[in-house]
């Protein structure tokens, strides 16, 4: 009996390790495939442009984890790092605030805003994908409206360099997503609030009657997209030097793709950090590459909304059926 | 010595009368068995035991005195545990993280606390040798099989230091063998010293390891009598009421 456990246990293992090495190797694959059919993707320009882009998408994939592992979605961070950008510039530009206090506001809105979401679907059971696409449509619009379409520009180039620019050899923002990461792997994996993440998703009835806060677990994790969407708005003006209610278009596409792509299952419970960041490379070196090939920036779309099915797929049919399926009769 | 005594209790849900006039008492390392139809009331007497609900007439003697439980961490914290047949675990977590969930054992790294999984699973694996239990700490709950599900739910009222454990349904939709390992676990808390008062439909398994059978019947108590004085046809005439009273 505990040699059948242990081997059980073994084969579990390797099993939930078997999605983000399987994804390791598709990493690896299609580098290799871009590598030799494109001239200039297996540049150091090229590499740091990837990590540059992954590095935007991963610091909202990380808390867009905890959000689909406690069974909830936020599809409103797009438009909410649009708004956060413009938001920025216009505290500075408009209304004279400094670089620092600017930026201290837009990250109060957007841990106001993710309470917002929470309350709405904590206390008055709106869903979460309600909200956000409310949200979605409406901060765009106001965007757009505020400005009238056109970029708002600031130019600090201290600001600009220090953000926007590179540190030894790697970009700024991927510094920051790299120490995003370890702080998010490591709550993952060692902390109490970590564990009720997964608890939550896991079974939210028993989380609430072992005495787990679930409200209070779900809108800590909806705060967590707003907030790095405020964050991403911010290091994008840093980027380009404005504010612009057309940017990030599409990211929340991006950002949920590479993290279901990673391993997490849209219907919660599982999905690790680890994944999430091979996920964020994997969506941005696809998107990179098709650019060389010469493909249409639309068509791009098409493959990438392809590539989504697909994980969906590989997800809930390989991955859930090997190491899912509830309680098991002996 | 009685751990616990129900006197007198009564629970009204508008007109609808759940419980008349109930009393029972639950003796330290004795099984009780529970039954009865649906809507007899044994949900309903359970929850007021366990401060789910509260009763409209009556008293609760806990170890001598008198309680009043107005949520159930209040009865959590005196020592009365109830092991739900679905609500009790998250599939996706180790049977450690399970039986510790809410009372983590934490290192302190300066304002950091980091869960101490070695320290966990070590407590883990004593609690189910305790219960002689096969079950694994550090293996997903989804992996394991109806009998070892229940060890891992038993495993958090033995982390709590529970006096009184109340299974509900704890052998539903499983298998024979399962049955078998889970009846043992029950055997196991009673040698321990536990009250454990089992809620059951499958009477082979509540005479199995019950040393006292109480049978309610639209919310009276129509029976409550050594198991080895009754049997399983007496049980089953006094839930449909064929026999009045016993």
């Amino acid at each position: 009996m505990t040699e059948q456990t242990l081997e059980k246990n073994k084969k579990k293992i390797k099993i939930s390790n078997l999605h983000e090495i399987g994804l390791l190797i598709a990493l690896i694959l299609v580098l290799l495939l871009f590598s030799f059919t494109t001239e200039n993707f297996f540049t150091q320009r090229n590499f740091t442009s990837i990590l540059r882009s992954a590095s935007y998408v991963g610091l909202i994939a990380f808390p867009m984890t905890f959000v689909l592992i406690t069974r909830e979605i936020d599809i409103s961070v797009g438009p909410s790092v649009a708004w956060s950008g413009l938001f920025f510039v216009i505290l500075i530009k408009w209304y004279d605030f400094s670089y620092f206090s600017s930026a201290a506001i837009v990250i109060l809105w957007g841990i106001l805003l993710g309470y917002f979401i929470g309350i709405a679907r904590t206390k008055l059971f709106i869903p979460t994908f309600i909200t956000t696409l409310a949200l979605w449509s409406a901060l765009r619009g106001y965007s757009l409206f505020v400005t009238e379409g056109r970029p708002i520009a600031i130019s600090n180039k201290e600001f600009r360099y220090l953000f926007g620019g590179d540190i030894l050899g790697l970009p700024t923002v991927t510094w920051i997503m790299l120490g995003a990461f370890l702080v998010f792997w490591f709550a993952s994996k060692y902390t109490v609030t970590g564990t009720n993440f997964y608890a939550v998703g896991g079974n939210p009835k028993a989380a609430r009657n072992i005495g787990i806060n679930v409200d209070r677990v779900k809108i800590l994790a909806l705060i967590g997209t707003s907030l790095f969407a405020a964050i991403v708005g911010i290091l994008f003006v840093a980027r380009v030097s404005s504010g612009n209610a057309n940017l990030a278009d599409g990211m929340e596409f991006d950002v949920i793709a590479a993290v279901v792509v990673g391993g997490t299952a849209l219907g919660g419970a599982v999905g690790t950090m680890t994944g999430t960041l091979l996920g964020c490379v994997f969506i941005a070196m696809i998107s990179n590459g098709l650019i060389h090939w010469g493909i249409d920036p639309d068509l791009n779309k098409v493959v990438k909304g392809i590539i989504i099915f697909l994980a969906v797929v590989i997800n809930s049919n390989v991955t859930f059926k090997s190491n899912s399926g509830g309680p098991k009769e002996d | 010595m009685e751990i616990l005594e129900l006197n007198n209790i009564s629970k009204s849900f508008g007109a609808i009368k759940a419980l008349d006039n109930v009393s029972l008492s639950l003796r330290s390392g004795e099984v009780l068995g529970l039954m009865g139809d649906n809507g007899a009331g044994k949900s309903t007497l359970i929850k007021i035991i366990a401060g789910n609900f509260k009763q409209s007439s009556g008293t609760i003697n806990f170890e001598n005195q008198k309680v009043e439980f107005s949520k159930p961490m209040e009865a959590r914290d005196k020592g009365i545990e109830v092991v739900y047949q679905d609500l009790a675990l998250c599939d996706n977590l180790t049977a450690a993280s399970n039986i510790f969930l809410t009372r983590e054992i934490k290192r302190n790294f300066g304002l950091i606390k980091i869960i101490n999984f070695s320290e966990m699973f070590k407590r883990a694996k004593d609690i189910f040798k305790d219960l002689k239990s096969e079950t694994l700490p550090d293996e997903e709950v989804k992996m394991m099989s109806g009998g070892q599900r229940q060890a891992v739910a038993i495993g958090r009222t033995k982390l709590s230091k529970a006096k009184v454990v109340l299974l509900d349904e704890p052998t539903a939709a499983i298998s024979v063998r399962q049955v078998a390992e889970v009846l043992e676990l029950i055997k196991q808390l009673k040698n321990q010293g536990i009250a454990v008062v089992i809620i059951s439909h499958r009477m082979p398994d509540v005479f199995a390891v019950s040393d006292r059978i109480a049978v309610l019947r639209r919310g009276q108590l129509v029976a409550n009598k050594l198991a080895k004085e009754s049997s399983p046809e007496e049980v089953t005439a006094l839930i449909t009421g064929a026999i009045e009273k016993a």
